[in-house]
């Protein structure tokens, strides 16, 4: 699936961090002006996946349990 | 091209100092109207979501914040220069608006932690529940936790504005409640320049309640307070 929005690769580097890390991604990933309507992430190269973008991205977990729901309707199909 | 936006500021015509943003990549201002945008050039549309990147998003806009006033774009605003222009030239009178609410103000979060004194409403007694009475019930639970949230909404506002209301000039609180406690996540917009005072009139909070855990973060950029997209909606009707 392609998009003409953002493609943006989700890396393995997620790791638990301190609370200042944890409220500055809170404020990046979930707050600010939204320009484009949605965006698309790439899982570890593997398949792409939109989001609209006031879902809150807060882990590549949270992108892999999204894609794995994705993959799970479209073979439902 | 693509262009990664960071955000959206008033009265800059040159950066002083470089700035790298997302992947090392040089920031620049792009004047827009009499707006100024600070981005950076990508050629394709892929950028890593790693922490580095959405830090470096932060960084980029700290970089101006202490100085100007702006706007923050949200993590992962990548665009066309065109995309770019469009979105400003619709939503102009909406980004003056923002503007001019948070000008010399700066974002404070409170994290509050609040122990239930009073136990959640709990069930009817068992009876001969049939399917009304259970839908019934369902209905009072949402009834009693939709009242109950307002309700401690308004306690835990009434209680910040007695210490914090005349430096405050908006505010925004999120409840999580749970059966034991509640997690507020409070955000207030405050003028700069009262940023000493705020930190010692929470500190006075925490000294008069004890029994609440307060944690305070901040100054932030203005990320709680520019969400133009719904005032557009409810001012314009579009859904």
């Amino acid at each position: 699936m392609s998009s003409p929005f953002d493609q943006i690769i989700v890396s393995e580097e997620w790791e638990n961090s301190d609370v200042s890390l944890l409220e500055t991604l809170d404020h990046v990933l979930n707050r600010g002006l939204v320009i484009a309507g949605e965006i698309t992430i790439s899982v570890a190269d593997i398949d792409l996946i939109f989001l609209g973008l006031n879902v809150m991205v807060s882990s590549v977990e949270t992108a892999q349990d999204l894609l794995r729901k994705r993959q799970t309707e479209t073979i439902a199909e | 091209m693509k262009l990664y936006a960071y955000c959206l500021v008033e009265d800059l015509d040159t950066l002083d100092v470089p700035v790298r943003g997302i992947d090392g990549a040089a920031v620049r201002l792009l004047k827009i109207d009499e707006f100024g945008v600070l981005v950076s050039d990508g050629e394709s549309d892929a950028f890593p979501l790693t922490k580095e990147s959405a830090v470096a998003h932060d960084t980029v806009v700290r970089s101006v914040f202490d100085r100007r006033t702006l706007l923050p774009f949200r993590f992962g605003s990548v665009v066309s220069e065109q995309q770019l222009r469009h979105y400003v030239a619709t939503y102009k009178p909406a980004l003056k608006k923002s503007l001019a609410h948070v000008r010399g103000c700066v974002q404070m979060d409170l994290k509050i932690i609040w122990q239930y004194t009073k136990p959640a409403a709990g069930p009817l007694p068992e009876e001969d529940r049939g399917p009304g009475t259970t839908f019934l019930e369902k209905k009072r639970r949402e009834l009693l936790g939709d009242e109950r949230q307002v309700a401690e909404k308004t306690e835990l506002s009434n209680l910040l504005h007695k210490e914090l209301g005349d430096l405050l000039r908006d505010e925004q609180i999120e409840l999580q409640p749970s059966k034991t406690a509640v997690l507020a996540a409070v955000f207030h917009l405050i003028e700069r320049a009262n940023t000493a005072r705020y930190r010692e009139n929470v500190q006075e909070i925490r000294n008069k309640r004890p029994d609440l855990k307060i944690r305070l973060s901040g100054p932030w950029p203005p990320y709680s307070f520019v969400n133009i997209e719904l005032e557009f909606k409810s001012q314009f009707g579009v859904s």
